[in-house]
């Protein structure tokens, strides 16, 4: 889906000009004049918010122009006890940056935003335990621990889901605390509000993904709500689900086609003709009863997401379907794949790589959108060589006029003026004639007539793969080798003409003494000083074969007439000797000692007419072009791994894994831990928590909270300046400010929510005024 | 096992920093991931390894409007996760400091932007990306609090410390998380811009090989309370095969996809406020070309401007002609009865019927011929448009042909170019006894009769006139140019003949909306090709 900048880029047409105009203003109109430290600080010091809130505007300017502003810590971070929300944003801000550079004054403020978690104001805990947990020193980690345990119990899903946020940043921060987190992470991951079981599987992902026997019994719920999930969480959650599907659906394999989903990415193109000719019609029913019903509901639980605007979630869903799905719901998702290539460029070059690498697997699904990868004159170098080699994939199955589309286009970039463009499409060429034999003859009737082209890239490409063909099946092609003999007068590129003779040189032992190859080489070896090197080089192997087959027709035809003595023959040296003789001769004063070694070489062989048979005229195996991103295959479908090909480096990606193989049948956990009582039971659980577990739980922060605390006060105390401990006054002053404005906004929330929240308020607020008395005691 | 975005940079026009936020970890400092970034020879891809760089790092780029954005991470991560990030960013940069996005704009609202930028990106985790839900959370400083905040009176300063109470208590339930809370405005408008995209790839004889216009329903709703909203698309064939019309779409996560799979054409959603992309779709516009017969359907495609294009004339081959003819009306017959019903209740100027841009009088616009050369070509020794002014841009290797509004508007809907290229530096004396006066028969072109392939019948022209070196055309040939692509925009028009019937505000459903209250609606159409009509030859 198109971004709505770039749409809004195309309706205003005007926006170019006003764009111009700023360019022009630009200099012109700056920030407002840097202020110096002392009167900064005094922004920062101010009592009225709006000074404060000046001063942190610009401190923030400063921050991101890389402008120094540890020497305003102190400063700013006093004002964290404002109750001004705007202020507390801008200073969390800052502090998030800096806590690391100043981990001692961070302390400091960990009290107050303690404090925060407590407030009325659902985005103030929200934003408070965001920013705590944010903090990068690893002295509080228990205390971020603690907050989270709160943050979970909270009634507001804002507050919930900054917990779930919280949990990989604490993970980070220390490991050690990992079964307290994937405590709290149990209880998020059954939430109710999707976004909170969203933010929980992200968590989830990224702190313990092995520990699929959290999931279990969260599973159905979580298939539920994933419709609704922003994308983001959508798009931990479809990792997840694939990961959990490979370890506990074990993949029933029946005699029928069913087999190759996990192994489809080694299947030949002819059991896939195969199994879409005759199998299908039995398969459908096979398939769905061999899919285990808990699998048919993700399967068929993410089928909505196609539709999403995020190229990321699509090409997820067919990453779901390709690795734990079966063929129909690839084919569902190749739509969907397709339509990504409608976003913006970029979007497009990455959602091309993972086009073909489904396509290498599924190429028949691909067919009937053959016009969409039609290249562009537009379209960016990776973006073309991806869809040429979609076309090539997918040209041994089209109907015939698709075939011809494909062959056109092919013929008309090989044509075209960019090299790089051309080789391609030859080689594009080349795989389509490799694949389907039935229109070989007609492929390399187009690259035959390239080869007179003056363009040399394009004649030594075309020639190389016709090459290729003419490997395949040598005995066909004889009377094209003749064909391409002839061009030798004409083609002027080295390699082309190089390519040339060697495969004259290849046939040069059919029809016995009835052969071109002797002619060839007594023509070329006329011109012999003029001729490149790679030519050259090809010239000496071509005397060679031809000498060798005159030395076998020689010793083959003694042998025949044994009996008669005819040594008439024997008197007068044989053309091909004489032209062996004198391209020994020519080479041996050639400037390259690598010819020259060549050629003694063959002159030693020679001498063992035997050994030399093996050697020159052995059966050269047929060469294979592969699709260029065969080498991308079994990576795994939307990661950086694939785009990148395995990655640059010795080891791939770090946090690169592929997925775990399909769990054997009767290893797998007990499909009855999925089982809805079990949902029930938690979902009950969640209703009755406001009222109890809630309650509950914030005595359990309470009692267990002087521990904590006093260990990151005690951090603080050693280090505390006298600004600070005025700081710490105002804190309080402010404070009592707090709770007169918090008594205002607890009587407009009582509006809203029912009676019982409203006593659990007011224990909350009775609960933190004592905490906070305690604190400051302490 | 899942990544997480460890910084984001962003640089101006002249590639200077002017933005770097870390998320986690300790990332390459702006400077030098710029320096790493742009070692990387010139198309660079939107996903670049670094694997020397310490750590080593993931570049994802992205450029709008002259800026440069770099998100980087060290791990394994979606890149399309990345990308879209990286869109949704600019997006709502767009949205709070204003559309066309510099860098002096942002550099002014580093507060505002550094609050979206925490927002939408927890610790490389990305969290609220929604315009709306960002509204709630980040406050804009606009000019009115500015005029306000000022004559604040001290004493006043505890109401402040309340911002926006009420839709905070409103953030507990929020029914959908793209709608923001207590929604006022005092004029309710609601308007739909349908802009298609043409992509179209017609063959060397102008048969189209492929044709789709890539559509995007852009909605702009400003309506108070919680508004629930129909809209009713229709197509020129009929009502009832628009799911065939409309190819795969892509829809806003607030359209209700249930009712659209039921009835396909009838979108009904709670939008939210402000402008939004409500869905995505293509049109196929040779629908029957996936059968036999190709020929039949290059009737059926019909486009504003005809191009036809010739290579190889002159008496070495050395020119090649374009030529262009404006059709003058796309017949839109039927759609004035639906759509004018929509435009009276319209605001007036937006669409008021009869002037040039609106569905009854459709305006094309930006007419732009580009044609890529080969890099061998040196230069171009003869532009000669018949209307316009064409110019060669030797660094780009692309000739561009401009032919301004008020000549497609004028009698003639007929335009030309010819050209002749210039090679490498040893076609110079040649070129001297070249017979200019020739070239200039662009007639004897036109009486021709129709052959398939251009290049053909100029090369037989050209040696049947005069026995000219057929080596040197050859050597021509390499020269021409192998496609030319038209841009333009029309106005009011729309290539797949889709139209919105209806924009109902359902009144039962929708809450917070005073009764008799009719929202303006208003729907324009736009049609672009941005160099997305391309001929071969």
């Amino acid at each position: 889906m198109e971004s709505i900048s770039r749409i809004s880029g195309l309706l205003e047409a005007a926006r170019e000009l006003t764009l111009d105009a700023a360019q022009a203003t630009r200099g012109v109109r700056t920030t407002s004049k840097t202020l110096d430290r002392n009167q900064m600080r005094k922004l920062l010091d101010s009592r009225n918010d709006r000074e404060v809130l000046e001063g942190l505007r610009r401190v923030i300017a400063m921050m991101y122009r890389n402008h120094k502003t540890l020497p305003f810590f102190s400063s700013v971070v006093k004002n964290v006890a404002s109750p001004n929300f705007e202020i507390k944003k801008l200073v969390y801000i800052y502090l998030i940056h800096h806590a690391e550079q100043e981990p001692d004054l961070a302390l400091l403020s960990i009290n107050t935003i303690q404090k925060s978690l407590s407030d009325t104001n659902p985005q103030v805990r929200a934003l408070a335990l965001k920013t705590m947990s944010g903090i990068r020193v690893p002295v509080i980690s228990q205390i971020v621990s603690l907050a989270i345990k709160k943050g979970v119990a909270d009634m507001s899903p804002l507050v919930r889901k900054a917990a779930a946020l919280a949990i990989p940043k604490c993970y980070r921060l220390d490991p050690s605390q990992s079964p307290q987190l994937l405590e709290y992470l149990a209880t998020l991951l059954g939430d109710k509000q999707y976004y909170v079981a969203g933010a929980a599987v992200s968590a989830f992902v990224e702190v313990c993904p092995d520990r699929i026997d959290m999931i279990h019994k969260h599973y159905r719920g979580l298939i539920k709500k994933v419709v609704d999930m922003d994308e983001w969480s959508q798009l931990a959650t479809l990792k997840l689900m694939t990961y959990y599907a490979r370890r506990c659906f074990p993949r029933r394999t029946q005699p029928t086609a069913e087999t190759d989903a996990p192994q489809a990415q080694t299947q030949t193109q002819t059991t896939m003709d195969d199994f879409y000719g005759e199998a299908s019609a039995s398969k459908p029913t096979t398939q769905s009863t061999s899919l285990d019903p808990d699998l048919t509901l993700l399967l068929n639980g993410i089928k909505p997401l196609l539709q999403s605007r995020n190229s990321g979630v699509v090409v997820a869903v067919t990453r779901c379907y390709m690795d734990v799905g079966t063929p129909e719901y690839v084919k569902l998702a190749i739509g969907p794949l397709v339509a990504l290539l409608r976003g913006a460029q970029d979007i497009q070059q990455i959602a091309l790589y993972n086009i073909v690498s489904v396509c290498l697997v599924r190429p028949l699904d691909f067919v009937k959108y053959a016009s969409h990868f039609l290249v562009r004159a537009t379209d960016t170098a990776p973006i073309w060589e991806l869809k040429l080699e979609v076309l090539a994939l997918i040209f041994p199955h089209s109907p015939v006029h698709v075939k011809s589309l494909i062959l056109k286009e092919l013929e008309h970039f090989s044509q075209g003026s960019n090299k790089a463009l051309v080789r391609e499409a030859v080689r594009a060429i080349g795989r389509c004639a490799q694949a389907d034999a039935a229109t070989a003859p007609r492929c390399l009737k187009l690259l035959l007539s390239q080869i007179t082209s003056l363009d040399g890239t394009l004649a030594a490409e075309s020639l190389t793969v016709i090459r290729h063909l003419i490997q395949q099946d040598a005995e066909a092609h004889a009377g094209t080798v003749v064909r391409l003999a002839k061009n030798l007068d004409s083609a002027t590129d080295p390699q082309a003409r190089a390519t040339i003779i060697w495969l004259v040189g290849e046939f040069s032992g059919l029809n016995g003494e009835d052969n071109i190859a002797p002619d060839v080489f007594r023509i070329l070896l006329k011109d012999f000083a003029s001729e490149s090197e790679a030519a050259k080089r090809q010239i000496l192997l071509l005397g060679a074969k031809v000498y060798l087959h005159h030395l076998n027709r020689k010793s083959e035809g003694e042998k025949n007439r044994a009996g008669e003595e005819d040594p008439t023959v024997e008197e007068e040296k044989h053309p091909i000797e004489r032209l062996w003789d004198y391209v020994l001769l020519l080479v041996r004063y050639d400037v390259s000692f690598d010819l020259r070694d060549r050629a003694r070489m063959y002159r030693a062989v020679l001498s063992v007419p035997q050994l030399a048979t093996l050697m020159l005229l052995a059966p050269k195996p047929a060469p294979q072009a592969p699709s260029p991103s065969e080498s991308r295959k079994g990576l795994l479908l939307g990661s950086s791994t694939l785009v990148l090909a395995g990655g640059g480096g010795l080891h791939g990606l770090r946090g690169y894994e592929t997925l775990p193989d399909w769990v054997e049948p009767g290893k797998e956990p007990d499909p009855r831990l999925r089982e809805p009582e079990r949902d029930a039971a938690t979902a009950r659980y969640n209703s009755d928590r406001p009222a109890a577990a809630a309650a509950d739980k914030l005595d359990e922060v309470v009692r267990s909270a002087p521990a904590g605390k006093s260990n990151g006060l005690g951090e603080g105390l050693r280090t505390k300046t006298l600004d600070d401990w005025l700081a710490e006054e105002e804190e309080e002053e402010e404070s009592e400010e707090e709770e007169s404005s918090e008594e205002e906004e607890s009587e407009e929330e009582e509006e809203d929510d029912d009676s019982s929240d409203e006593d659990d308020e007011e224990e909350d607020d009775s609960d933190d005024d004592g905490e906070t008395d305690r604190l400051v005691k302490s | 096992m899942n990544g997480v975005i460890e910084a984001l940079h962003i640089y101006d026009d002249n590639r200077n920093p002017i933005l770097s936020h870390t998320y986690t970890g300790r990332p390459l400092s702006a400077s030098h991931l710029l320096a790493l970034y742009l070692e990387h020879p010139f198309p660079r891809p939107s996903l670049i390894y670094l694997p020397n760089a310490n750590p080593p790092t993931l570049v994802f780029s992205l450029t709008h409007s002259n800026l440069l954005f770099l998100a980087t991470s060290s791990t394994e991560i979606e890149p399309l996760l990345v990308l879209e990030f990286l869109h949704r960013i600019v997006d709502a940069f767009e949205d709070f400091v204003g559309a066309p996005l510099l860098a002096v704009k942002l550099e002014n609202n580093y507060d505002v932007i550094a609050q979206l930028l925490t927002e939408m990106c927890d610790a490389g985790t990305v969290s609220t990306t929604e315009p709306n839900a960002l509204r709630e959370v980040v406050e804009m400083e606009g000019w009115v609090d500015k005029l306000l905040g000022s004559i604040n009176l001290p004493g006043k300063s505890p109401l402040n410390t309340t911002p926006a109470a009420p839709s905070l208590i409103a953030a507990n339930t929020p029914a959908v998380p793209w709608r923001r809370a207590n929604v006022r405005h005092t004029s309710n408008e609601l308007y739909a811009d349908v802009v298609e995209t043409l992509s179209v790839t017609l063959a060397p004889s102008g048969r189209p090989l492929a044709a789709f216009a890539n559509g995007t329903i852009a909605f702009t709703s400003k309506v108070s309370g919680v508004p629930d909203v129909l809209v009713t698309l229709g197509s020129p064939s009929g009502k009832h095969n628009i799911g065939g019309i409309m190819e795969l779409p892509v829809f806003h996560p607030c359209v209700r996809l249930a009712r659209w799979n039921e009835r396909p054409g009838e979108l009904s959603f709670i939008p939210p406020d402000g402008r939004f992309i409500l869905a995505g779709y293509e049109v196929d516009l040779l629908p029957f070309t996936s059968g036999k017969s190709g020929s039949v359907s290059s009737n059926n495609l019909k486009l504003p401007v005809n191009l036809e294009m010739k290579t190889g004339l002159g008496p070495v081959g050395s020119e090649f002609e374009v030529r262009l003819q404006t059709n003058k009306i796309f017949g839109t017959p039927n759609s004035s009865s639906a759509v004018s019903q929509l435009s009276r209740a319209g605001v007036p100027g937006r669409l008021s019927s009869p002037h040039p841009g609106s569905p009854s009088s459709p305006l094309l616009d930006d007419l732009i011929v580009t044609i890529p050369l080969p890099e061998d070509v040196r230069n171009l020794s003869d532009i000669r448009p018949s209307r316009g002014d064409a110019s060669f841009n030797r660094a780009e290797g692309r000739l561009e042909w401009h032919i301004p509004a008020k000549e497609i508007s004028g009698p003639t809907s007929h335009f030309g170019l010819r050209c002749t290229v210039v090679g490498s530096l040893a076609d110079d004396e040649e070129e001297e006894f070249d017979p200019t006066g020739f070239g200039f028969g662009t007639d004897y072109a036109y009486h021709e009769p129709y052959q398939s392939t251009a290049v053909k019948s100029g090369k037989e022209k050209a040696g049947a006139d005069d026995e000219q070196d057929p080596k040197k055309t050859a050597q021509n040939k390499i020269l021409m140019p192998s496609s030319a692509a038209v841009s333009f925009s029309v106005k009011g028009w729309l290539a797949s003949g889709l139209k919105i019937e209806s924009i109902v505000l359902d009144s039962r459903k929708s809450r917070g909306l005073s009764e008799g209250v009719k929202p303006y609606k208003g729907v324009k159409y736009l049609t672009v090709s941005k160099g997305g009509v391309e001929i071969r030859c």
